[in-house]
């Protein structure tokens, strides 16, 4: 039971008081790739502290909608707890498994495509119903990835998989997996080129055009958690190398491992001009059936 | 006696109030509260009754209650588990439903209510006797009375010509399914050892002495009992006409067609495969082509719910999707029963626990739909939108339900949805095909989740906005609001507490299939309580357990609140900004069809003549039969006898007609030219 609460609070204090210092760094990278001096790397936390003073603008007679963005941000912190973070074990893995994460993490999008449209503003409109359709697409690759897992180690579990491929090694499937995973990672995160459902320079911010104060900060935090737990998941399920057992040198390394990641999404980003949506569609349901390949070779066992 | 009077008690309320609502001639509200009043009375027997099954076992009574000794069929009365929670079913929806429609008949002014509920008190009568009896005689008896009584709701609206083509549609085929079934029966009746009987024992018997010597004919048999079930339930390609039919009905009637009557065509394949088919390399065949047909609808069905605008259609749509998990779930037990117990009674139990959930939030979605109906006068969900500002209550049952059959937790879809997806993911190592279906599953999954969120983003969020006008601007009456509460609570209690519908659904199965063949509960979804995690015997594979997650959400949100509070912001309420340019409502709205263009045209095409939208042919029309040229001509008296006669005559008299031109003089030069021919004819003539 201490262990357990121990893990929830380190994976707590990873997927939201490190998460702003991450997207600082990836921040700082970008401005690099662009030849800029770019932020302060803890600029994102000041700008948590001065979105959350800053008046909040509600629309008029809508029950729930002042709710919406706190549920995002509950549901992201939530699903940061069914993720093993370094420790090989997600704190709540014994109460959900690597499918209620896939759907957490739905629930995610889904408060805020019900936050957006809670706005009346069309934009907004444009927005969630782009980030439905990435969803249905990403979601299977990330799906079938964990499948494939689930398939090689018998169980959705995420400690069972981490376990499994730990200790027998890579194999044909789970490099599909991998492979997959991380070509849908930048949409899962909403970096470039998959942000259209954003698409600043387009429809001026889409989801979140009428958020402001608080409720924007708690929406943009939810954004950078998001993208700490999707490389957490990354790195743990499918490069689960090295591990030492020692939890002070696992959390380290699995931080350290984190953060090459999101610098690797980061250069992609920077470099990388925006698809439109029909493009990413067919693009993710290409990357769809490249991972059914894992899951072939996950039945016959290689 | 003992509780079965209970039962009696109850069907004969039902009756009765069928009976009694047609003095109410001309009264509506009497009519209307009188039809309620019998029905509670009723529900609660019958949920008495489940509860007493479910806690101290199954019910039988010791001798029939009507034998009829010619043909060896008696109406033997028994409540088993499975029985006991169709009835849970039962008693729960025709309360909502009857009460829903109080006020929704409403409406209908120029209808009579005659026509209306005492046929849906039959309904739920017939249905609760399908569910009740052991003799496959009566069970097609009270089938065919199911059929006929929802035949009759389809058809309420008179002047809905829509509606009467597809009660036509359903009408003819829902019959031709009942001959199935019939033909079925009779096929096993006459193999009965020689008293031949209807009994389901000894049908069971005989079709296993056919599974052994004569497997050709029991898939047969097999084959006729499938297609007479999966088209009542609506699984395509045989549900075709359910899309037309349901929106057709009144909201309440659609939404009991959804909660039970569908249900049925699951419970009858439950029932025949898993208790009438012993256990045997059929089984191991059936079970695939079950969850490959199941498959199918989940995929087409739920594709071509995405592109639908018409909110009853969008939800007619969904049943058959949903009707495709449940049938998954069901064909993988049946499939796993000869190979591995375990992991068998778990997929059974996924298929019948996504049964139970369906009926609550699918019947929800069709009184949502009947609400938004009842105050808009309209199902188009382009002409609607920004609900939730004048029906919070409405617009929060929606959101629970539409995230139920989304399988978001911590609702119930989302239990349901998790057994059936590991079920076939792990069953699926020893037989890839269970992978690939149960891989469609979860992407369809995602398309249910597109397709709710299009309802709700277009009928309840954005700008209030109703084409015809919204009549009075507040929420649905009082007993409106009930039935959808009540539906979605129920939604909510068995996603947080999922363990407890599991053990009765566990007791249902492990009651129809062989003694001692399914493991425990305790063995199979862990003690826990709320939640499970699903063991074969080979250590845990999945798990979820509600308890854990909502504390964590409880503490988070807490935190959150805190944390939204901490800047102290102000807080003003405004209007959307639209660049300040007068506008009208339409120019900003976002409607319906705008949504997921670019996917929805990956997903239409043309084939042939038929358009294709998402799957699913835009006009469905049933092809028709055409008579072989030459066999067409020879019926064809007409066109060989009577017309080439007649116009021969004509010609003749017509030529004859040209001679009388009229003029005396043309007249006196035929007759001296016939003179001249006569006398030279005279003069040929050889003299004698």
């Amino acid at each position: 039971m201490r262990f357990v609460i121990g893990i929830s609070i380190l994976n707590l204090f990873v997927a939201l008081v490190l998460s702003p210092l991450f997207e600082g760094l990836a921040r700082k990278l970008k401005a690099l790739v662009h030849s800029r001096i770019g932020p302060p790397v803890i600029q994102p936390y000041y700008d948590l502290l001065k979105l959350a003073g800053k008046e909040d603008l509600q629309p008029k007679d809508m029950p729930f909608a002042r709710f919406l963005p706190g549920i995002c941000f509950v549901t992201v912190a939530v699903a940061a707890l069914f993720v093993p973070m370094g420790t090989g074990r997600a704190p709540l893995g014994t109460a959900g498994d690597s499918m209620f994460f896939v759907y957490i993490v739905t629930l995610v999008a889904v408060s805020m495509i019900m936050t957006a449209a809670a706005s009346e503003n069309p934009f907004a409109y444009i927005g969630a119903s782009r980030e439905v359709m990435l969803q249905l697409t990403v979601e299977p690759v990330m799906v079938i990835a964990l499948v494939t897992a689930a398939l090689n180690a018998r169980s959705f579990g995420f400690g069972d998989m981490v376990d499994w491929y730990y200790f027998s090694g890579p194999s044909i499937s789970m490099i599909i997996a991998t492979i997959s995973v991380f070509l849908a990672l930048q949409a899962q995160v909403g970096k470039l080129p998959f942000d259209m459902a954003e698409a600043e320079t387009e429809i001026a911010g889409g989801l979140f055009i009428e958020q402001s104060g608080p409720k924007y900060a708690l929406l943009r935090w939810t954004m950078m958690a998001k993208q700490v737990i999707f490389a957490s998941l990354f790195v743990q399920v499918f490069i689960p190398w090295p591990r030492t057992g020692n939890l002070a040198w696992d959390v380290p390394i699995h931080l350290a491992k984190v953060l090459v990641l999101v610098a690797i999404i980061s250069v992609i980003d920077s470099v990388n001009p925006r698809l439109r949506i029909d493009q990413a569609v067919r693009y993710y349901l290409i990357l769809v059936f490249f991972s059914l390949a894992g899951i072939a070779f996950a039945v016959i066992g290689a | 006696m003992g509780p079965v009077v209970f039962l009696f008690i109850g069907f004969l309320l039902l009756v009765a109030g069928a009976v009694l609502v047609l003095a109410t001639h001309r009264m509506r509200r009497v009519c209307s509260w009188l039809s309620f009043s019998f029905v509670l009375p009723a529900a609660g027997c019958f949920l008495y009754l489940a509860i007493r099954v479910f806690t101290q076992g199954s019910i039988a009574m010791p001798a029939p209650l009507l034998v009829l000794p010619g043909i060896g069929a008696s109406l033997t009365v028994s409540i088993d588990p499975l029985s006991a929670l169709l009835l849970l079913i039962v008693a729960i929806i025709s309360t909502c439903t009857t009460l829903f429609s109080v006020k929704y008949t409403l409406r209908y002014q120029g209808e009579s209510l005659l026509r209306y509920y005492p046929f849906l008190l039959l309904l739920f009568a017939s249905i609760v006797g399908v569910v009740c009896t052991r003799d496959m005689l009566f069970f097609i008896a009270f089938w065919e009375i199911m059929t006929l009584t929802s035949y009759a709701l389809v058809v309420f609206e008179r002047g809905n010509t829509v509606g009467l083509k597809a009660g036509f549609t359903y009408f003819l085929v829902t019959h031709i399914a009942t001959a199935c079934l019939i033909i079925a029966a009779i096929m096993l009746y006459i193999r009965t050892p020689a008293p031949h009987s209807f009994a389901f024992e000894s049908l069971s018997a005989s079709l296993g002495t056919l599974v052994a010597a004569h497997p050709g004919l029991a898939h047969l048999i097999l084959a006729l009992f499938f297609i007479g079930f999966i088209t009542k339930a609506g699984v395509l390609p045989f549900g075709f006409w359910l899309p037309d039919t349901y929106p057709a009905a009144p909201s309440g009637a659609s939404a009991a067609f959804a909660g039970t009557m569908t249900k049925l065509g699951v419970y009858g394949v439950v029932r025949v495969f898993c208790e009438i088919l012993p256990i045997s390399h059929h089984s191991y065949v059936w079970g695939q082509v079950i969850a490959a047909m199941g498959a199918l609808s989940i995929f087409v069905g739920t594709l071509s719910a995405l592109v639908q605008d018409d909110s009853k259609r969008l939800m007619s749509f969904h049943v058959i999707g949903q009707i495709g998990y449940m049938l998954l779930g069901i064909g993988l037990g049946v499939f796993l029963l000869p190979i591995n117990p375990p992991l068998a009674t778990i997929a059974l139990i996924s298929g019948v626990f996504h049964l139970l959930n369906h009926t609550m939030y699918k019947s929800c979605l069709f009184l949502n739909a009947g609400s938004i109906l009842y105050r808009t006068g309209t199902r188009d969900l382009n002409k609607v939108g920004g609900l939730l500002r004048i029906m919070p209550f409405t617009g929060a049952t929606a959101i629970i339900a539409s995230l139920s059959i989304a399988g978001l937790p911590p609702f119930s879809g989302f239990s349901s949805k998790l057994l059936i997806f590991e079920a076939s993911i792990i069953g699926g190592a020893g037989s890839p095909l269970f992978i690939v279906l149960g891989l469609v599953a979860i992407f369809i999954s995602a398309v249910t989740l597109a397709s709710f969120l299009k309802f709700l983003n277009t009928a309840f969020f954005g700008k209030l906005y109703a084409e015809g006008g919204i009549g009075d601007p507040k929420d649905v009456p009082l007993s409106m609001k009930i039935p959808q509460g009540v539906l979605a609570f129920l939604c909510i209690l068995f996603g947080v507490v999922p363990l407890l519908p599991i053990r009765m659904i566990h007791s249902a199965i492990s009651s129809i299939l062989p003694a001692n063949y399914s493991p425990g509960a305790g063995s199979l979804f862990g003690t826990s309580m709320p939640g499970f995690s699903l063991d074969q015997g080979q250590g845990v594979f999945g798990t979820w357990n509600p308890l854990w997650a909502l504390i964590a959400i409880a503490i988070l949100f807490a935190f959150g609140f805190l944390i939204s509070r901490a800047g102290v912001a102000r807080k003003r309420e405004a209007e959307t900004w639209y660049g300040g340019r007068d506008h009208e409502v339409e120019h900003v709205r976002y409607p319906s069809h705008s949504f997921y263009i670019p996917f929805k045209q990956l997903f239409s095409f043309t084939l042939g003549n038929t358009k294709f939208e998402g799957m699913y042919p835009k006009s469905f029309g049933l092809p028709k039969l055409a008579v072989p040229g030459g066999l067409k001509a020879v019926l064809d008296i007409d066109r060989w006898l009577y017309y080439p006669f007649v116009s021969g005559f004509m010609r003749l008299s017509r030529r004859f007609s040209r001679f009388h031109v009229g003029i005396p003089q043309v007249y006196v030069l035929w007759i001296i030219m016939g003179v001249i021919a006569c006398i030279i004819v005279l003069f040929l003539l050889p003299a004698n």
